[in-house]
């Protein structure tokens, strides 16, 4: 069934409760006016019954009178002696009361029928008696009702001894009206149907005389109340109807119709959720539920906005890095793939930022300084970047721009920009003393404009990662496009050196140890000799400078350590060294605070007991797990061994953390040797004091590097205890003495140890 | 002492009635000879005592209490009794005639139907009639006796007689009674209304009321003294009626009178009884 509008219902409710008004008074009109029709009607039996009752009584009465005359004496009297009785009829039977005024005529007659002395004129009675008696007739005369009586007289009292008749004319009306008040019958609208001139028998009067029932003034009375109130009830009744629906349309149809559309508006595809607000309803259920409905609207309109909102937050958080602030890999995927749709691949230069040395960073100086810096390197790049350009976040310190519509000459350019800005940076807010470099990696998508099918870009990025690894390049442009030729060279190292390094680990037996001779100062005898890892390969030989990054890279530092230390147990098996001769192991940072490390070294410790073996450790990974490094340092130096700091001075160290070193040896770095050959006298002294400043405090000095014989000379002046470098011999004479010329870093994680 | 004698004797009459047998009460018609009926109340009673004729007053019938009382004693005593009442003209006369009626009944008629009457008990064997009339019953037993009377009318016994008087007076009386008879001598019949006796409105025919004023004070006593039989009149001393001198100008006629004192005209309530125990005197009383 299809529903109904509130108006219709409306009207329809009106109409029926109209109608229903209308049936309920038509009811009690029609109900009112048959109760006044059986009134009437009762009335009207009534009256008929009230006259025949008055007849009856009228005729009684005469008959009574009538008997009375007949026994009177001096009626008697008239029938024997009838000299006065035109005196006794007209004087003395009216005197003496017996005689009621509508007792029109009276008369006697002789026992021959013949009335005596003639009739009276006025009121005549027959002059013969009409007939048997007693004999009552009714009779219409001049249009007056009579009821003429005739009845025997007897002169005795036994009614033995007849005298005559006597004769009664009662005038009816005047006798019934007389007899009783009368409540029912309108006596003024008595009606005979009987001949003028006729008589009847008075018993029989009843059948031809009519009447009419007197108005009922109450019942008129109450008529003419009921029609007014009726017709009051009724006008009342519109009235209401009327402001009724008035009413109904002011507080419910058109609230009704209103809040339905509102609600309709809404409903519709494309509307706004918003809190609209409707008007203020006078019905409290309809308020209530414009109410609820506003606070919907304006909780869904919340909901709406708040999921925005989060949408948008997701969407942000999706595409934004959280802790650089800028865009994320995801971001970089998603515009790459726009770019595509939009075809605006031919002008795309892809810039890949790394920060170099950053894993050393963040294992120096913790991941908070770590974060720091990729923050700072985000804001630099940003800085640098054009407004339309758009930076990314690839992970850990990687960073990518997409610059559109840029040639080679503009993405260079901005490099430089962004070189420029890191560099500028000061990085020493963060507790770092060492300055941030950056390499970037361009490739450019209009080279291979017209090709087709268009460039993707995973090619775009491996351009651009290859051309950074090759801006990693120690000595090399931080700053490298790429060309064909770094595509092909620098992809198949590093894929070859990543091949390389897994397949080492898990077969040492492709590591090569090249072994560089440690001198002690000033004998100039060996003292013992650092290992140096080369891992052969399928006929190629991988240098540590194409070895560590990997390893870095991957994350393979403690599982390299292990291999290393079976491939130097395997030539200390072999016996590749003499018995008496030392062997310096470097160890990673991950290495040193592994377990199973530890237990190899401590193994090789306990094998090779007599023969001296130092451990060296970059102090970073002092530094990030100074505790358990110490220890387990400590525990190295209990199984008799020597711990020498690798690589101090430079840029991973400092001379706070030196006086608190667990370590034995302290290798001065390349870089800090060199100052005592190529520094001016200011960084000289600075390497004087503090070599003589470590001396003092108990460690030997190893300085490496040492490629001249004046630099040797210094390095024996001030004071160093071991030496080693070129100048005394290509490590790895055993096995790969070749210097590791064409050595590229793959991930940019370069902080290699020369002795690797 | 007079009252408790009284008062035993309607006690011994109570129980006499109570334990007598039931005495014959029966109404009786006389043909009169106007041809009228006439009714009377007949009492029979012992046969050697002498019957009694009641006679009422004025317009009244037997019924009429003063007479009823003593119908009932004398009865109860054994007299025969008859009580008829007068037809004044109307046949089965049953009821008092009102002074408003015709009246067209003269003296003459009364006295023709005592006349009947008294014959109608000569006829049932009664020796010896004592006649006794109340008011204007006496008048008209007195006119009876003074005419052709039965000789077995013994006796007379008047009660509360008085004449028919004129409102007027006396005086009016000799100035009416000649216009009337003026009236009648000429013919005339045409009814007159006047005050006579106790009725304020009296309708009567000339000769009628000619008839009873005739009968006046002195025509009564004159009456009296011409009865031949003895007579007596019984009168109450209150008897507002009579005239002062009334009682003592009757005791001046040859009647025996008998006053009753206290008594009115009817001599009702208390004086009933004295009334019938000195009219049972009075019938006792002998006769010669």
């Amino acid at each position: 069934m299809k529903p109904l509008s509130i108006g219709r219902l409306a009207l329809l409710y009106l109409t029926l409760s109209g109608l229903l008004l209308l049936a309920v008074g038509g009811y009690f009109w029609r109900e009112a006016q048959r109760s006044a029709e059986q009134l009437r009607a009762h009335e009207a039996r009534a009256a008929r019954q009230e006259l025949a009752t008055a007849l009856d009584a009228a005729l009684g009465r005469l008959k009574s009178v009538g008997d009375a005359l007949a026994r009177w004496d001096e009626t008697k009297q008239q029938l024997v002696f009838p000299e006065y009785y035109t005196l006794w009829r007209d004087n003395r039977a009216r005197s003496v009361g017996l005689l009621p005024d509508t007792v029109r005529a009276i008369g006697l007659y002789g026992l021959d029928g013949g009335l005596l002395l003639g009739a009276n004129s006025a009121d005549p009675l027959p002059a013969r008696l009409p007939g048997g008696t007693p004999l009552a007739l009714f009779k219409r005369e001049a249009g007056i009702e009579h009821i003429y009586y005739f009845l025997p007289v007897y002169a005795d009292p036994d009614g033995t001894v007849p005298l005559g008749h006597l004769g009664l004319k009662l005038d009816l009306q005047d006798a019934m009206r007389q007899s009783a008040p009368f409540r029912y019958a309108d006596l003024r609208s008595l009606r005979v149907d009987l001949p003028e001139g006729t008589a009847v028998a008075a018993e029989q009067a009843m059948r031809h005389i009519h009447v009419d029932a007197l108005a009922n003034r109450e019942l008129e009375s109450f008529q003419t109340m009921l029609r007014d109130t009726m017709s009051n009830l009724l006008l009342a009744a519109a009235a209401s109807l009327v402001v009724a629906g008035l009413l109904l349309n002011r507080l419910l149809i058109h609230p009704l119709r209103h809040l339905s559309a509102e609600i309709d508006a809404r409903r519709a595809p494309g509307s706004e959720i918003q809190p609209h607000k409707l008007r203020a309803l006078p019905v409290l259920e309809l308020e209530n539920v414009r109410e609820s409905f506003n606070d919907y609207q304006a909780r869904l309109a919340e909901l709406h906005h708040d999921l925005e909102l989060r949408n948008r937050d997701f969407f942000d958080q999706a595409r934004h890095d959280a802790l650089s602030g800028v865009m994320n890999r995801r971001a970089f995927d998603e515009d790459w793939r726009d770019a595509l749709q939009d075809r605006r691949l031919d002008n795309i230069a892809l810039l890949l930022f790394d920060c170099d040395h950053f894993k050393a960073i963040n294992d120096t100086y913790g991941h908070h300084v770590g974060d720091l810096v990729i923050q700072a390197t985000a804001q630099c790049l940003l800085q640098a970047l054009r407004a339309d350009d758009r930076l990314y976040r690839l992970g850990g310190d990687e960073f990518a721009a997409m610059l559109t519509d840029t040639d080679k000459r503009q993405a260079g350019m901005v490099a430089e920009r962004c070189l420029e800005q890191v560099i500028g940076h000061d990085f020493r807010q963060y507790g770092m003393s060492e300055p941030i470099t950056i390499s970037i990696g361009i490739a450019l998508s209009e080279a291979e404009r017209g090709k087709c099918p268009p460039i993707t870009l995973t090619e775009l990025q491996k351009r651009a990662d290859l051309a950074m690894y090759a801006a990693k390049r120690p000595g090399g442009q931080k700053i490298m496009f790429y060309t064909p030729e770094i595509g092909t060279a620098e992809a198949l190292v590093t894929s070859r050196a990543i091949h390389a390094v897994f397949r080492a680990i898990q077969d040492p037996g492709l590591i090569e140890i090249a072994y560089q001779a440690v001198i002690r100062l000033p004998q100039m005898e060996e003292a013992y000799a650092e290992a140096l890892t080369r891992i052969r390969c399928d006929g190629e030989l991988f240098f540590p400078c194409d070895i560590f990054p990997i390893v870095q890279c991957r994350n393979l530092d403690a599982e390299f350590d292990l291999a290393i230390i079976r491939a130097i147990n395997r030539d200390l098996d072999n016996g590749v060294l003499p018995a008496d001769k030392g062997i310096s192991i470097n160890l990673s940072a991950s290495g040193i605070v592994n377990a199973r490390v530890l237990d190899a070294m401590l193994a090789l410790l306990e094998a090779e007991r007599g023969r001296k073996i130092v451990v060296e450790i970059t102090e970073t990974a002092l530094i990030t797990q100074m505790e358990t490094a110490t220890e387990n340092i400590r525990r190295l130096r209990e199984a008799g061994a020597l711990a020498a700091l690798d690589d101090f001075g430079s840029g991973y160290s400092s001379l706070r953390y030196l006086a608190s070193m667990p370590v034995d040896l302290v290798k001065f770095d390349i870089s800090m040797v060199r100052l005592l050959e190529t520094g001016d006298g200011k960084q000289r002294l600075m390497m004087e004091e503090i070599t003589r400043m470590a001396i003092n405090a108990g460690y030997e000095l190893v300085a490496e590097g040492i490629e001249s014989h004046e630099l040797l000379d210094r390095a024996i002046g001030l004071g160093f205890a071991y030496a080693q470098g070129y100048y005394f011999g290509q490590p790895g004479e055993t096995a790969a003495g070749a210097t590791p010329a064409g050595c590229v870093a793959p991930c940019g994680a370069g902080a290699l140890s020369p002795g690797n | 002492m007079k009252n408790h004698r009284q008062l035993l004797a309607l006690l011994f009459c109570l129980a006499v009635t109570a334990i007598a047998p039931p005495l014959r009460a029966e109404t009786v018609e006389l043909t009169l000879p106007s041809r009228l009926v006439a009714r009377a109340e007949f009492r029979q009673g012992d046969a050697d005592k002498p019957a009694v004729l009641l006679l009422h007053g004025f317009l009244q019938t037997h019924q009429f209490p003063t007479i009823h009382r003593l119908t009932d004693g004398l009865a109860g005593d054994g007299y025969t009794v008859l009580a008829p009442t007068l037809s004044l003209g109307l046949p089965y006369r049953a009821q008092s005639m009102a002074c408003e009626a015709i009246h067209r009944h003269t003296v003459g008629d009364d006295v023709a139907e005592l006349d009947a009457w008294v014959k109608w008990l000569k006829a049932r064997k009664v020796k010896e009639i004592l006649l006794a009339g109340h008011s204007m019953g006496s008048i008209t037993s007195i006119a009876y006796l003074t005419g052709r009377p039965d000789r077995g009318v013994t006796r007379l016994i008047g009660i509360s007689i008085i004449e028919g008087s004129l409102k007027h007076g006396e005086q009016s009386r000799a100035p009416l009674i000649r216009r009337l008879r003026d009236e009648v001598r000429r013919g005339r019949r045409e009814v007159e209304q006047h005050q006579f006796s106790f009725c304020q409105q009296y309708y009567s025919t000339p000769a009628s009321l000619l008839s009873y004023l005739e009968w006046g004070p002195e025509r009564i006593l004159a009456g009296i003294d011409r009865v031949k039989v003895p007579v007596s009149m019984i009168m109450g001393s209150r008897d507002d009626r009579l005239g002062a001198d009334w009682i003592p100008r009757l005791r001046k006629t040859r009647a025996r009178v008998i006053v009753i004192d206290g008594a009115n005209h009817f001599m009702d309530g208390q004086y009933e009884f004295d009334l019938y125990d000195q009219f049972l005197a009075e019938v006792k009383r002998p006769s010669r």
